[in-house]
């Protein structure tokens, strides 16, 4: 055979095996969250399982901390080389959705998702009826109380009404030895609003209503007036508990290491508790939202977690990223019948929103401590997702800062924060 | 000849005005453009509508976006005053120290001071959000032992920002002490030796030849400094997210949030706007009243 023969012969089997090389050919995706790297690693694991019967998917993971997370996804999701997939919080989502920036769910995800997920989650990850991301973790406030503290104050059990927060509260105030009753976050959005909404909510007030805020009402002004009260009452201190990007800092050091006596926070935390506190751990209980003068009874906030998809990526890539979040949070992936997600989220001590998830792990989440937050999910309120939600936040921030400050009064506070809404929910709708 | 001369000098002008004008003077115009625009970060120059001065009106408003927007400029004004009247003197107070020829370990104390300078400002950030902490924190644990009780720095409305400040002189004093040195070396050592033996002591040396012949470096210095603290941005993302209160939202802080994270490009774009009119009007006021001093 002659060279130009075989160059020929080379030429069309290469020709020949060029579409099953270009089919071979690896399909990277990337996934952005904001967890630790403990959890990242558990996250890198269950990519490298579902690679073994997708040997021609690459996952990669990408953590920022969560104060850039929204920015990262915004900045790098307008593109098709940016994250494939990313964690998002639901606030989060009408926009990024009316921005184009997440994919809809392929119908199969979405069939599955409505009917393994209460309705609840499934509408928090859906805008205008479209399924947009596939929900995972529900976080709920409540009452976390040092029982140590509580002995030593005299104090036989968590206050149930707004008048035994604020006599209890009193109680564990030492100011000579640094400690404060009552812990208020400051400087991170999610950590201000959230435990100052539980409270509204368990005074039988709304932050927003048929998507107008309703911080005027009686009911949100008796809230505004209990964190004036205590402020006033010394029994809380802000400059105990600020935080930093990471949602940590000094309110989770105060509170770890007893100088905080209560504090409202969602169940996520339980991982940074345990890290932070040892044995000592043992020592931290949970107990339903104090109850305010014009509630009925104990409410809470509640919000969700959801992984969305990159509506810029492409086609090749949006399909294996939706493929690879559908076993993620399959029952197929984890271990006795739970997902590969809801055991990274359990190893957080975060709730699983899967209703198979939860029958999963029935007995951890009937731990001390998760128990008291599973008790209060079933009337606990979401919280408002509405186009400028996280503007909407970030105001109210701002207000309850200066009212935790000492800069605003109860009254003052309580204008600003509804005119700002107003404002801010407007401007956002249009 | 002249007509020849132009044509090189165009010609060898051209790839510097070209990758200027496409990096610098284009950004800048389609900044001001988006201005007057209504527009999200999110979707195309294609989609913006024109809306005049509106987004200014709104960021000088009484609503929540004029509120932030003036607090974040106070917020910058006061950082970038501190700063500079910190760092400049500290400068030149370490300059003349290290410039002594006859000090032993002037060149340890010149990579010192020198080295704060090249620890980039992520690590800085994050050793001193430690230095800080309330409880466990070595400033306060100092503080506790010469019975002083603990300080909130960062967690406090009223020092956090200058916690902040203290930060940047730390870092940014070495680079403006060499700054300093290069100024004290220019001036001639006969102008001391003159005086010297005109009987002029220490101080009025350092008040009638140093400091008038230091003049142009410290205006160099001053205008470094004012640039450099003006985009001032990691402390804030990394510590404080602009908290407590807002004490420490930052011009720049501020305008990556309403343009990127909320997508409010024309908003953004008129903030950064007014950042560029405040720093060009603050660099030119600082180059006239130096030329008003050199006239008189």
């Amino acid at each position: 055979m002659t060279l130009a023969w075989t160059s020929k012969i080379a030429l069309a089997a290469g020709l020949a095996i060029l579409p099953v090389s270009a089919w071979a050919e690896t399909i990277n995706i990337s996934y952005l969250t904001h967890w630790s790297p403990e959890t990242v690693a558990l996250l890198e694991a269950a990519a490298k399982d579902y690679s073994k019967d997708h040997p021609d998917v690459a996952v990669t993971v990408r953590a920022v901390p969560f104060g850039d997370l929204l920015t990262t996804l915004r900045s790098q999701g307008g593109s098709s080389d940016g994250p494939t997939i990313g964690g998002i919080y639901d606030l989060w989502l009408p926009e990024l959705a009316r921005d184009k920036l997440v994919a809809p769910a392929p119908e199969a995800v979405a069939s599955d998702v409505k009917q393994a997920w209460p309705a609840g989650v499934v509408s928090a990850a859906s805008v205008g009826g479209t399924l947009y991301g596939i929900p995972n973790e529900i976080d709920v406030y409540a009452l976390n109380y040092n029982k140590d503290l509580f002995k030593e104050a005299g104090i036989e059990a968590p206050p149930k009404t707004w008048d035994e927060l604020r006599e209890a509260a009193k109680k564990l105030t030492k100011k000579d030895a640094g400690q404060q009753g009552f812990g208020m976050i400051n400087s991170w959005a999610a950590g201000v609003v959230h435990p100052f909404s539980s409270l509204l909510v368990s005074n039988g007030g709304d932050l927003v209503k048929d998507g107008k805020p309703t911080l005027n009402s009686k009911q949100a002004g008796e809230t505004f007036q209990l964190y004036e009260e205590l402020i006033k009452d010394g029994v809380s201190d802000p400059s105990m508990a600020t935080a930093d990007a990471n949602t940590t800092g000094p309110f989770l050091d105060n509170f770890v290491s007893g100088k905080t006596g209560m504090i409202i926070m969602a169940n996520w935390w339980e991982s940074a508790l345990k890290s932070g506190m040892g044995y000592k751990f043992s020592n931290i209980a949970t107990a339903p939202i104090p109850v305010g003068p014009s509630g009925d009874k104990p409410h809470s906030i509640s919000y969700s977690w959801m992984t969305v998809v990159n509506a810029k990526a492409g086609e090749a890539e949006q399909k294996a990223a939706w493929d690879f979040l559908a076993w993620l949070n399959s029952p197929q992936s984890g271990k006795n019948g739970a997902s590969a997600m809801s055991d990274i989220l359990m190893s957080m001590g975060i709730l699983p929103s899967r209703s198979s998830d939860i029958e999963a792990h029935k007995d951890k989440l009937g731990s001390e401590f998760l128990s008291g937050y599973v008790s209060v999910l079933a009337d606990a309120k979401p919280f408002p997702v509405v186009l400028g939600g996280q503007e909407f936040s970030e105001s109210l921030q701002q207000t309850l800062e200066a009212l935790q400050y000492g800069q605003a009064s109860a009254q003052d506070a309580q204008a600003n924060a509804q005119t700002d809404a107003t404002s801010i929910l407007e401007r956002a709708a249009k | 000849m002249t007509s020849s001369y132009r044509a090189s000098a165009g010609i060898m002008l051209a790839p510097a005005v070209t990758l200027i004008g496409v990096f610098v003077v284009i950004p800048m115009l389609l900044t001001v453009w988006l201005s007057f625009q209504d527009w999200s970060t999110q979707t195309p120059f294609s989609s913006v509508r024109f809306i005049g001065i509106d987004n200014f009106r709104e960021i000088f408003g009484p609503t929540s976006i004029g509120r932030d927007f003036k607090g974040a400029l106070v917020n910058t004004a006061i950082y970038t005053g501190l700063s500079v009247v910190l760092i400049l003197p500290l400068s030149v107070l370490f300059g003349l120290l290290v410039y002594q020829r006859d000090v032993g370990g002037g060149t340890a104390l010149r990579t010192v001071l020198f080295s704060t300078y090249m620890v980039p400002m992520i690590a800085v950030a994050l050793v001193w959000s430690k230095l800080y902490a309330p409880t466990e924190g070595p400033i306060n644990q100092m503080f506790s032992l010469a019975g002083v009780g603990p300080q909130p720095w960062l967690s406090s409305p009223r020092s956090a920002l200058i916690s902040i400040v203290f930060l940047n002189v730390w870092q940014q004093v070495g680079y403006f002490t060499v700054l300093a040195i290069a100024g004290l070396t220019q001036i001639p050592g006969s102008l001391y030796e003159a005086a010297t033996l005109d009987g002029a002591s220490r101080t009025e040396q350092f008040r009638f030849i140093t400091l008038p012949l230091l003049r142009r470096t410290l205006l160099f210095s001053a205008v470094i400094a004012i640039i450099n603290a003006v985009q001032v941005f990691e402390p804030v993302a990394l510590i404080t997210q602009g908290g407590p209160v807002g004490s420490t939202n930052v011009l720049t802080f501020h305008i990556r949030r309403v343009g990127i994270e909320r997508a409010q490009g024309g908003l953004g774009s008129a903030m950064a706007v007014m950042l560029m009119l405040a720093l060009i009007m603050v660099v030119c006021a600082l180059f006239a009243f130096m030329n008003r001093r050199d006239s008189e």
